[in-house]
């Protein structure tokens, strides 16, 4: 039996409104709600080795979720448990510096996703590689098109190895070549990860990869089980 | 499928020790993430001076030109200062700089990293730090501009030199305190920035940049109340520094400035930990 290593329990979390000062009072006066919940008691366990999908409409918390297991967002109500090392994979090429070059924005980032100096010098010939960027490596990441940032962004991403992988819609960048070279890449990072939460729109890739999927809709995982079950649930809750 | 995890050890995610450990806790997470700390501390120097043909030497141009602005207005209002007025207000423009911009950009530090703070995470200690960090060794560069006016007016060079680099290190930390207790408060209310942006333009003429503590000691009850203001320390200390004699300042002064730093940083580190969590939902 697999033990588990991700544990939500009736995880609820609430995200202020801002407002000036005069709504504030009003809403004090009245009693209306100043903030809006965006997961209502999520209850979900995930075991060592899994491959966990989350499907859901654009807002519904799927990503939250997510976050909230990263420790971006510590719940408001219930708890979050896990064990071993997480790394969250979304928005590729967080806090690139456009006036610095290739290389010193693949060890910046290295360092914001959490290596240290020498796990980055060990890394950095790998994820030179698999940039494909050549002698673009020295040049200012200004220069860079679009695609070969987010080249540099998923080399630099990829080469982490951490116990519990989160991967936030981060395929289906650059042409269509690099498409299949870093689906293949995320797909090798799923096997050699113990475990893995994807969240994706992509409904094939998980019905490939994942061993079970949940449903989440307005905040709330509504059910959880085979990726087909999972995907024709999902069609009739957002009908 | 690959074995499980080695380190089995379930953990509760975001659990923080007591916050009376808070002072000594934020310093070990300093420690720890030491690499991204110099990292995002490089890119932020690099990124001031870019596309600048004269690159760091801004760094002391600014002062200096200010300093050049602020001898000829003094002296048209009060006529034949001391010789080494000018100096002396370019050393009080240098120190107080570093603490209004590393203020300024503690305070702001968490709303202008939105983006990472999302997507990331990390002791969030780190964007403030980075923030002082980055100041402190912009100012240390702008030090530099003493060299050609110790030989300009003869300076001796003396041991007590070292003062200057150790103002520019107590403005950094009186700043840090400061800052970091009010950075998690401007998430919600970017009124915080506006309002440490006035502070930092009226306490430039409260603190000695434009006059100096002797000055202002033969003001009589004016020269009373200045020595409550922290940054008189780090200032006079500069200043005496440049001169090469061991400073005059009270220690009494010197204490209460180093001790509200630290009060500063007490308050500070168990504000920002504190709501800290609660702050980035805000952003």
């Amino acid at each position: 039996m697999m033990r588990s290593v991700i544990f939500l329990e009736n995880v609820t979390l609430h995200f202020p409104k801002i407002k000036g000062f005069v709504s504030l009072f009003v809403d004090l006066i009245k009693k209306r709600k100043t903030h809006f919940t965006a997961l209502k008691g999520v209850n979900l366990e995930i075991k060592a080795g899994e491959v966990f999908g989350l499907i859901g409409k654009n807002g519904s918390g799927k990503s939250t979720i997510l976050r909230v297991i990263s420790g971006i967002y510590p719940p408001d109500e219930g708890t979050c448990k896990v064990a071993g090392k997480i790394s969250l994979l979304a928005g590729l090429g967080t806090g690139f510096s456009a006036h610095q070059t290739g290389i010193e924005n693949a060890i910046l980032y290295g360092s914001i996703l959490g290596h240290n100096e020498q796990e980055m010098t060990e890394k950095l010939p790998e994820i030179l590689e698999f940039s494909e960027l050549g002698d673009f490596i020295n040049e200012p990441i200004r220069t860079y098109s679009a695609g070969m940032k987010a080249r540099l962004g998923l080399a630099v991403a990829s080469a982490i190895r951490p116990d519990i992988l989160l991967i936030d819609e981060v395929l289906g960048v650059g042409d269509p070549q690099f498409r299949e070279k870093s689906k293949a890449r995320i797909l090798d990072l799923v096997a050699e990860t113990g475990t893995v939460v994807i969240v994706s729109h992509s409904f094939g890739l998980m019905k490939e990869i994942c061993n079970r999927v949940g449903v989440v809709h307005k905040g709330e995982l509504v059910m959880i089980g085979t990726p087909e079950e999972a995907i024709s649930s999902y069609y009739e809750i957002t009908e | 499928m690959v074995e499980p995890i080695s380190n089995g050890d379930v953990v509760e995610v975001g659990l923080k020790p007591p916050l009376i450990k808070a002072p000594i806790y934020t310093i070990k997470e300093m420690i720890t993430h030491r690499f991204l700390i110099r990292n995002l501390v490089v890119r932020e120097v690099r990124g001031k001076y870019r596309n600048a043909v004269l690159g760091y030497t801004w760094t002391f141009i600014e002062p200096a030109l200010l300093a050049l602005v602020y001898y000829f207005l003094f002296y048209m209002l009060a006529g034949n200062p001391d010789e080494l007025y000018a100096m002396w207000v370019l050393i009080g423009i240098i120190i107080w700089g570093c603490f209004g911009k590393s203020l300024q950009a503690t305070v702001s530090s968490l709303t202008r990293n939105k983006n990472t703070i999302h997507l990331v995470y990390f002791p969030r200690i780190v964007f403030p730090m980075t923030s002082v960090m980055a100041n402190v060794v912009i100012t240390m560069m702008s030090c530099f501009v003493i060299v050609p006016i110790m030989i300009i007016f003869d300076l001796p060079l003396t041991i007590h030199v070292l003062l200057i680099p150790a103002s520019v290190f107590m403005a950094g930390f009186l700043a840090t305190g400061v800052g970091i207790l009010l950075a998690p408060l401007n998430c919600i209310y970017r009124d915080i920035e506006h309002l440490v942006r006035f502070i930092v333009r009226a306490g430039f003429f409260v603190s000695p940049v434009m006059w100096t503590y002797e000055m202002a000691l033969d003001r009589g009850f004016f020269g009373e109340v200045v020595v409550y203001n922290p940054m008189l320390t780090p200032i006079t200390l500069a200043r005496h520094g440049l001169e090469g004699h061991a400073t005059t300042l009270p220690t009494s002064i010197i204490l209460w400035s180093l001790g509200f730093g630290c009060i500063m940083w007490l308050l500070g580190s168990i504000a920002f930990e504190r709501y800290e969590r609660r702050a980035v939902k805000y952003l």
